[in-house]
């Protein structure tokens, strides 16, 4: 599998649509086209392989499941990992001639991934920094009365931060890391200790993100049950995830009417029970 | 009550007009430093054109939106509702300055990037992925198509509806989120959340040793993956995971580090015969 110059523009593209502040609007780009499930699927229609792109698509959809960004910091790129790390990914487990939809192709994917995916972050910065100099377009705009230049310090000069920090780096990796991800097959051994290493982390790796998102959602120690009743119903008795979702209903049902009857009703407090990193005395 | 005639009333259009411009670009000028405040403000322009015939009056206006301004995007769109109804008030000639508008922006902007953050992209969003990673087997487009459809839905018509509540009640619109009702429907929704994400642990994820024992007749005594799978199956894999938990929330080690840290123990594992992908040509 190869990239060409046009589907790797097409790639840059959508990097620019869907990365952190990006052009497509953050519900649309960001939430939706720069999701690796969904960019599993674009890719795969750009490069021809809608089979393994979902495949690579869902991979690393698991290490990224939970992508919280408190106060605007992430420790890693979407627009990188579903634009630079799924193609690349895809060309390398086809360069391997891995079946697609095999664990192993799948752990190929998680590690690809998720090092572009890392070093990516470089881009989200470098976007925010070159938005500043728009922003001083803007606050000049302010300051001298002209309103409706706002409009396109807003929706229109961040494509100039994009071109250069989406679409460009997009567009060379892709097609320059195309040659160089087959490249690796000769380099590498797959019953070497490298090759070893990167598949098993790759199998590890969405325990990472599994493990992001319970330090979003769990507050005391008693909230890892409901966590770990989910995993026995799907490794334990085998349901799918609609079933589990489905028995996670009920649960939810009884905590309701069991918060709702809960006496006082002087609990107007704005306080969320979201992330907090020092809850020693809950645990 | 003379003068109810000359009373300003945001119409449905231009209110549309603002939805959709934070809609779309509540974080297209995004900075470091400045974060969401452009895409406040440009969403705030058609509001403050209607109001204020003179130019003079909105360049004063928007004065009140320069501050600082960050939160959770979905969510914070019942803030930008409510400003509106405030800048509404403000041209009414009611007791309102840029002052309050921005007392209320600031007091509310934390509380909702907490729940917004925990509830969307904590709760929401996962529960999401993980029926489509359901339907996503065998490489199936099925489930990228249902998330795009589902979550597409939610969000425009989720925080159309957020707009219009905070424009219709003012600050009372988010006693739904923070209050007692609030809370009982969060943790309702955390439970939720919680069996799903454990629920696409033990679908997806799989970490497994193949460590065996081999006695001197050169046949296998102890195979160690099958004694832990007769224990609780999957044991290894929520072990690494409450591992990866432990580090980040109790040793306050960064994700990046974390994998890191994996690679080391998968290199040291792949050494010892504890790992072995079984990978061949």
């Amino acid at each position: 599998m190869t990239i060409s110059w046009i589907q790797a523009g097409l790639l840059g593209l959508f990097a620019c649509l869907c990365s952190n502040s990006c052009m497509a609007g953050q519900a649309v780009g960001n939430y939706t086209i720069g999701r690796p499930l969904v960019g599993g699927l674009i890719c795969g229609l750009i490069l021809g392989d809608l089979q393994l792109g979902i495949a690579c698509g869902v991979a690393m959809q698991l290490v990224y499941i939970a992508l919280v960004t408190p106060g605007g910091t992430v420790s890693a790129d979407v627009r990188a990992i579903s634009y630079i790390g799924i193609p690349l990914a895809m060309v390398a487990i086809a360069s391997q001639g891995l079946n697609p939809l095999g664990g192993s192709a799948a752990n190929l994917a998680k590690s690809v991934g998720t090092l572009v995916g890392t070093v990516g972050t470089v881009l989200y910065y470098s976007v925010a920094t070159m938005n500043l100099v728009w922003q001083s377009f803007g606050w000049k705009d302010v300051h001298n009365g002209k309103l409706n230049k706002l409009t396109a310090v807003n929706f229109g000069w961040p494509w100039i931060s994009h071109a250069l920090f989406s679409f460009l780096p997009t567009m060379l990796l892709t097609y320059y890391g195309a040659t160089a991800v087959t490249a690796l097959r000769n380099a590498l051994p797959m019953d070497g200790v490298a090759m070893k290493t990167l598949f098993t982390v790759g199998g590890m790796l969405p325990c990472v993100g599994i493990a992001i998102l319970l330090r979003q959602i769990i507050g005391r120690t008693a909230d890892f049950i409901p966590f770990l009743v989910g995993f026995t119903l799907a490794a334990s008795l085998g349901l799918n995830l609609v079933s589990v979702t489905v028995v996670s209903l009920l649960f939810a049902v009884i905590m309701y009417e069991v918060e709702m009857s809960k006496g006082g009703g002087d609990h107007n407090k704005a306080v969320p029970e979201g992330p907090n990193d020092d809850d020693e005395e809950d645990i | 009550m003379e003068n109810t005639n000359n009373l300003k009333k945001l119409d449905h259009k231009t209110l549309t007009k603002s939805f959709h411009r934070w809609f779309w670009g509540a974080l297209t000028c995004f900075s470091q430093e400045h974060m969401q405040t452009f895409g406040y403000m440009a969403s705030m322009l058609p509001i403050l054109k209607k109001l204020y015939p003179k130019h003079e009056d909105q360049v004063k206006a928007i004065q009140a939106y320069t501050a600082f301004f960050n939160t959770n995007p979905m969510l914070g769109t019942v803030i930008v509702g409510i400003t509106a109804s405030m800048e509404q008030a403000r041209a009414n000639g009611k007791e309102i300055d840029g002052e309050t508008i921005n007392d209320m922006r600031a007091g509310l902007m934390g509380p909702i990037a907490g729940i917004g953050d925990s509830l969307i992209d904590g709760t929401l969003v996962p529960i999401l992925l993980g029926i489509s990673l359901g339907m996503s087997t065998g490489g199936s487009p099925l489930g990228a198509i249902f998330y795009i459809v589902s979550w597409v839905l939610i969000a425009y018509f989720g925080q159309r509806f957020l707009y219009f509540r905070g424009y219709r009640f003012g600050d009372q619109a988010v006693s739904f989120l923070v209050g007692k009702q609030g809370a009982a429907i969060r943790r309702a929704i955390g439970i939720v959340g919680s069996m799903v994400v454990g629920g696409v642990l033990a679908s997806w994820v799989n970490v497994e040793t193949s460590l065996k024992l081999y006695g001197a007749n050169g046949k296998v005594f102890l195979n160690l993956q099958d004694k832990l799978n007769s224990i609780y199956p999957g044991l290894l894999t929520v072990v690494v995971t409450l591992f990866c938990w432990w580090l980040m929330t109790k040793r306050h080690v960064s994700a990046i580090w974390t994998m890191l840290i994996l690679v080391v123990i998968s290199l040291i594992g792949v050494l010892v015969g504890f790992f072995n992908p079984g990978l061949s040509y």
